[in-house]
C-alpha cells in the first residue's frame, strides 16, 4: 500500500473524513498514479507489449483526454481474425472505400503482411500537433 | 483470459459509479445465452464458408490477449475509465 494512500486511510479511522470524502481522495490518487504517456525520447527499449493512443484535445471550450493501451498481443489477434474475412467481403469493402474516394483495395492485402505490420509496430511513433489538439500514437 | 472488467464513470456532479464485472461468474451465469451464441458463430461461419475452427481459434486468442486493455475518456468533468485485467 502506497504511503499516501495509508495517510488516507488513517484519516478515515481517526474521523478526520467521512468514507465518501476517503472514497473521492483515493480516486484521485488513483488517476495521479495512472501511468504518464511515457516520454518519446526516454521510452524504454526492448520489445514493446502496448499500443498507446493518447489525445488531448479542448472540445466545446472543456478539456479533453483520450488515453488508450491495447496490449499488441491483441492486435495480433485480431490479424488473425482479419484474415478470415471472407474474399467476397473483402471485395465489397474495397469497392465501398473506393466510392468513398479510398483507393485501396482490401483484396491485395495478405495476413502475413499484417503480422509483419504489428511486428513492426514498436518502431511507429505517430504525432500530430494542432493548436487545440494533440494526439500521440506509440508503443511501450 | 480476462478476469474481470472494471468500469469507472465520474459524473459532472461529482460522485463516481464504479462497477466491477467478474468475468467467469457472469460468463457461467449466462451459458446458455453463451452457448447460443456459439451454436449461431458456428452456423454463420458455415453459411459463409469460413473454417469453424479458425475461426473459434482466433475468437479465443482475441479473449485471451484482452488483458491489459485500458480506455481511459475525460472530458471535463465527465470521466470514463475501462479496463480489463
Amino acid at each position: 500500500m502506497n504511503e499516501q494512500r495509508k495517510d488516507v486511510l488513517d484519516m478515515l479511522a481517526e474521523g478526520k473524513i467521512t468514507a465518501e470524502e476517503a472514497e473521492q481522495l483515493i480516486a484521485v490518487l488513483e488517476r495521479d498514479q495512472t501511468p504518464p504517456a511515457s516520454s518519446l525520447d526516454t521510452r524504454p527499449k526492448g520489445k514493446a507489449k502496448y499500443l498507446r493512443v493518447v489525445v488531448d484535445a479542448i472540445e466545446d471550450d472543456e478539456p479533453t483526454r483520450v488515453n488508450v493501451r491495447v496490449p499488441l498481443q491483441l492486435l495480433r489477434a485480431g490479424v488473425r481474425l482479419a484474415a478470415l474475412i471472407p474474399p467476397q467481403a473483402l471485395a465489397k469493402a474495397t469497392a465501398e472505400m473506393n466510392k468513398s474516394g479510398v483507393p485501396f483495395d482490401l483484396t491485395q492485402l495478405k495476413p502475413e503482411q499484417l503480422e509483419e505490420l504489428v511486428e513492426h509496430l514498436d518502431e511507429m511513433i505517430v504525432e500530430v500537433d494542432q493548436s487545440e489538439a494533440r494526439v500521440r500514437v506509440f508503443c511501450e | 483470459m480476462p478476469q474481470l472488467v472494471t468500469v469507472r464513470v465520474e459524473r459532472p456532479d461529482g460522485r463516481p459509479l464504479r462497477i466491477w464485472v467478474p468475468v467467469l461468474p457472469v460468463v457461467l451465469v449466462f451459458s446458455p445465452v453463451v452457448v447460443l451464441a456459439v451454436l449461431g458463430a458456428a452456423v454463420a461461419c458455415l453459411v459463409f464458408r469460413v473454417n469453424v475452427a479458425r475461426a473459434f481459434g482466433a475468437a479465443w486468442r482475441i479473449v485471451t490477449a484482452s488483458p491489459g486493455t485500458r480506455v481511459d475518456v475525460e472530458q471535463g468533468r465527465t470521466a470514463v475509465l475501462v479496463t480489463i485485467r
